[in-house]
């Protein structure tokens, strides 16, 4: 009779060690296999926010020392006179391999009070131009990736978003909209006090999010979010004032955000921005922001599976210890029969993972019922957002799970039999008689 | 040529005392030899170096005039040698037929049967058994495993007068008709004198007394 059908015996005729056994493996095992599912799901978390948020270059005017100043009746003037970004500049960059969009905003990059419209009104009535207060608006080349756009504090409720193509057009608050029964498709006419002019703009969206800002009132009308909306670059180069040679700055969204630095050789050495005054950076903080929490969390449920490897090799080894220690006499009959040790420590680890087998397959359906709120638990200790994982137990989960638990039921038996086995086969039985 | 000899052989705990003082003896097939002499004397200690349980401090253990430290003792334990103890050491998860067949790829139940358990009490669990049965389920692993010699430790000592006699018997057979060299280490002089040879091991030093096929022999039935 070999080991292994020993250890089958064995298995199926001490039912209670079995049964004990299994649930402490069945415990060990749905605690590893919750930790290295979520693991995953942070890991698979991480990737998604790679994809969905990208790397992103950032390319702005250098202003050291590029600032002519110049003395007037108001008191010192200072004026930009370095280089800019041109649309050649823009053209090169969209041509890089890797870069897949660009964008342009300028808050408050253009002014205009209403002609045919009026604002929401503020504290004060400033009314510096014929036709009152002037507001803000960011002229924007792709109104969509706005910041406030892309974080969501803004929406899009109607008509559409500002693209690089279009020209003299606007998108204005809901509340706004609403304030003066305006809609997409409508015109809105501006007084540019700058260009000293009537603008007329077509309003291509309508967005909300500005509600509850507005009614605190502010000191001016461009201090209400309401009043402030976005143009196209156009409306703004046209409208400054003075000649404006191209944009002060621009983002640079890369494909796949593992590849930015190389992007960023690639667009740092492009001939059109060599010698230029303008400064490129890579933009992290977007993507730092919405790791770190999941950085965090990957770091503890690592340090929570070592600790669970730690804790279950030790309380197993304790375990089969206690057992491997009470069968001497066991051991004392086989050796005295000749099987070897290496044979009855194998009959002791097909025993240990035979029971295992059956426990890690059960933790399959007990770590599904506790990954849910384990995640839940873990994501609410290093967030305080509204975060969640989807924790899912798969059958990538079982293969590390069997590889771990395997080696740890193969370092216990060794531990718990080496006691037993330091003995002369004689004095084990001189002990046992 | 002897099955087994002991050459010179010694043995001391720790350096210090010598339970066997340079003890020498050669070992027959087909006779059953009996190891007397006082508790603590080294009856078991010969029988484990035997048995390749331990090793002498001194000199040589030979099986078939070759040391058995040259194969390795667990060689020697799985071939050459069959334990048969006080207190049965069977493993008490195990079927007589399972214990049976931890030493041989033979069908155990033809064994079994021929030292008196019936097809049914080979299936039961061995502490189902009585002590008797359980020594018998001893002996047949001992006899499954093709052993030459049979070392049994005080195999009657658990055992009521009546099964130790039928005990006693089963292992001259096995020395006088299946041509085993049987070794029993014992307390008891009854049993001695059942023995075609009798080693008595008195202050580490082994003196042999062969027993003529006398009546007293021919006596110990039931």
């Amino acid at each position: 009779m070999n080991f292994v059908n020993r250890a089958f015996l064995y298995c199926i005729r001490q039912k209670v060690k079995t049964l004990i056994l299994f649930l402490v493996l069945a415990i060990i095992s749905t605690f590893l296999l919750t930790g290295l599912a979520i693991r995953d799901a942070s890991e698979g978390a991480t990737e998604d926010v790679q994809t969905a948020i990208g790397g992103k270059l950032f390319l702005e005017i250098d202003p050291t020392n590029q600032y002519d100043s110049s003395q007037d009746g108001y008191g010192m003037t200072y004026t930009y006179n370095g280089d800019y970004i041109t649309a050649e500049i823009l053209d090169a960059i969209s041509k890089v391999d890797g870069v897949v969009d660009y964008n342009s905003d300028n808050p408050r990059g253009f002014w205009g009070a209403g002609v045919d419209f009026e604002y929401l009104p503020a504290a004060f009535n400033l009314s510096y131009t014929p036709y009152g207060e002037s507001s803000a608006y960011t002229a924007a080349l792709s109104s969509e990736k706005s910041s406030d756009f892309e974080s969501g504090k803004y929406s899009l409720v109607d008509g559409r978003h500002i693209t690089p193509e279009d020209k003299y057009v606007v998108m204005i608050s809901k509340e706004l909209a609403d304030y003066n029964k305006l809609s997409v498709g409508d015109s809105m006419t501006m007084y540019c006090l700058d260009s000293d002019s009537n603008v007329k703009l077509e309003i291509v969206g309508i967005f909300d999010g500005t509600e509850g800002t507005s009614g605190n009132g502010g000191f001016s009308v461009s201090d209400i979010p309401a009043n402030c909306g976005y143009v196209d670059y156009t409306t703004m180069f046209e409208n400054f004032g003075r000649k404006i040679d191209g944009y002060t700055q621009i983002d640079i969204y890369v494909e796949d955000p593992v590849s930015i630095q190389n992007v960023y050789d690639k667009v740092k050495n492009l001939p059109e921005l060599r010698g230029k005054s303008l400064k490129l950076s890579i933009d992290t903080d977007e993507y730092e922001v919405v790791q770190a929490p999941l950085e965090t969390l990957r770091s503890l449920v690592n340090t929570i599976i070592v600790i669970i490897v730690v804790v279950s090799s030790l309380v197993l080894t304790l375990l089969l210890t206690l057992w491997i220690r009470g069968r001497k006499k066991e051991i004392g009959v086989y050796l005295s029969i000749g099987k070897s040790k290496t044979g009855i420590i194998g009959q002791f680890f097909v025993e240990t993972v035979t029971v295992a087998i059956a426990a890690f397959a059960a933790s399959v359906f007990f770590g599904g019922l506790i990954a849910g709120k384990a995640s839940e638990f873990l994501v609410s200790r290093v967030t305080t957002g509204a975060a969640t994982l989807n924790v899912e137990i798969s059958a990538a989960n079982l293969l590390p799970l069997y590889l771990i638990g395997i080696a740890i039921i193969a370092a216990s038996v060794v531990l718990a039999s080496w006691t037993a086995f330091r003995l002369k086969p004689r004095d084990i039985l001189s002990k046992m008689s | 040529m002897s099955i087994m000899e002991i050459k010179g052989v010694r043995y001391s705990y720790d350096n210090k005392r010598n339970v066997l003082k340079g003890v020498s003896a050669e070992l027959d097939a087909g006779k059953m030899y009996t190891i007397l002499g006082p508790s603590g004397c080294g009856k078991t200690t010969l029988l484990s170096l035997l048995g390749g349980l331990d090793s002498p401090s001194d000199g040589q253990v030979l099986f078939q005039g070759e040391d058995i430290e040259k194969k390795g003792l667990a060689y020697h334990r799985k071939n050459n040698v069959a334990f048969i103890f006080q207190s049965y050491n069977l493993i008490d998860y195990m079927t007589p037929a399972e214990n049976v067949a931890l030493t041989s790829k033979l069908p155990p139940l033809p064994i079994l049967e021929r030292l008196g358990l019936t097809r049914e009490e080979a299936k039961r669990n061995v502490l189902k058994l009585s002590g008797g049965q359980q020594q018998r389920v001893a002996i047949a692993r001992a006899l499954a495993s093709d052993a030459s010699v049979i070392l049994a430790d005080e195999p009657t000592g658990n055992l009521d007068e009546d099964t130790a006699v039928e005990i006693t018997n089963i292992l001259k057979e096995c020395a006088h008709q299946m041509n085993k060299c049987v070794i029993i280490v014992t307390h008891s002089n009854e049993l001695a004198k059942q023995a075609d040879v009798i080693l008595k091991l008195r202050k580490g030093e082994l003196q042999i007394t062969d027993i003529p096929d006398t009546d007293m022999r021919k006596g110990w039935k039931r």
